[in-house]
């Protein structure tokens, strides 16, 4: 962000440097609804969820004159988000569960509803909305579950999701998968939860 | 991978969801989807399965003063260098 060079006093220099932070906190700002969602469905709670985005941009202020310019500043901030909550995470120790390991096919959820065969895949698809879906991407795997909520959710791409997490695009890719995974076959537990009550 | 049969589309529909194929691929796929039903069938589900997610996942939105607070609370602090 460039301040006006327009004067070789220090105090002016300062006045400039405070508008362009002021100015970079606005710009920051903007975003706060967006990292609000995914910080909703990494957490679970909003409270928690506001706390997050907190100490997030408290750490993006802070950190400011490290943000270059014109690049992705969502991905910028849902970067420093992530690694606040995993700081957050490895202070309560809890440790993400492990990953359960069986291969499915991409279809598993269609597939398995169409075995139950009781009503159409579309008509469980409108009956899950809602608290159903939520319920069920909570119970996948932290490290599945941030994933899938900076792509389905925060409409991140691979490679901006790659960049927050610190890791490889396939490693996104492969995380993508077995997350949306999961996440079906918890659908289809609750869906078959509800069908039969 | 082969889009030609319907091994090869089930592991490119999540991909092409996500808008991450190639145009040669996405081409291919589109064949595929309008000749086969049963992976169409699959395709409108998946997508639709996508819609639902997305809709229940980001529909409530953050409370009341929420960016208020944030502005109180994070701007205008000190640097650190």
């Amino acid at each position: 962000m460039a301040s006006e060079p327009d004067s070789s006093s220090p105090g002016a220099a300062q006045a400039a440097a405070a508008r362009d932070r002021a100015r970079f906190e606005e710009e920051a700002l903007q975003h706060a609804e967006h990292l609000y969602r995914i910080a909703l469905r990494l957490t679970g709670s909003p409270q928690t969820a506001e706390d997050l985005v907190q100490e997030t941009y408290l750490r993006a202020f802070r950190a400011w004159r490290s943000y270059s310019h014109g690049t992705n500043l969502a991905a910028w901030l849902a970067t420093i988000m992530r690694n606040a909550n995993m700081d957050e995470l490895r202070r309560q120790s809890r440790r993400p569960p492990s990953e359960p390991l069986d291969e499915q096919s991409d279809y598993y959820l269609y597939n398995r509803l169409a075995d139950t065969g009781r009503e159409p895949q579309e008509r469980v698809l409108a009956r899950l909305s809602g608290s159903g879906v939520v319920e069920a991407l909570s119970a996948v795997p932290e490290n599945f579950r941030e994933v899938v909520v900076l792509v389905d959710v925060g409409d991140f791409s691979y490679a901006d999701a790659a960049e927050i997490l610190g890791i490889p695009i396939g490693t996104v890719m492969s995380r993508l998968y077995r997350g949306r995974r999961l996440l079906k076959q918890r659908l289809a537990e609750l869906a078959e939860q509800d069908g039969a009550a | 991978m082969s889009v030609d049969s319907c091994h090869g589309a089930e592991h490119l529909i999540q991909p092409y969801l996500d808008r991450a194929l190639t145009e040669a691929e996405v081409a291919r796929i589109d064949v595929h989807l309008r000749e086969c039903d049963y992976c169409n069938d699959r395709y409108i589900f998946e997508r639709r399965l996508r819609e639902v997610v997305r809709d229940c996942c980001t529909g409530e939105p953050a409370p009341a003063g929420f960016v208020d607070r944030l502005r109180l609370r994070c701007c205008g602090q000190d640097d650190v260098a």
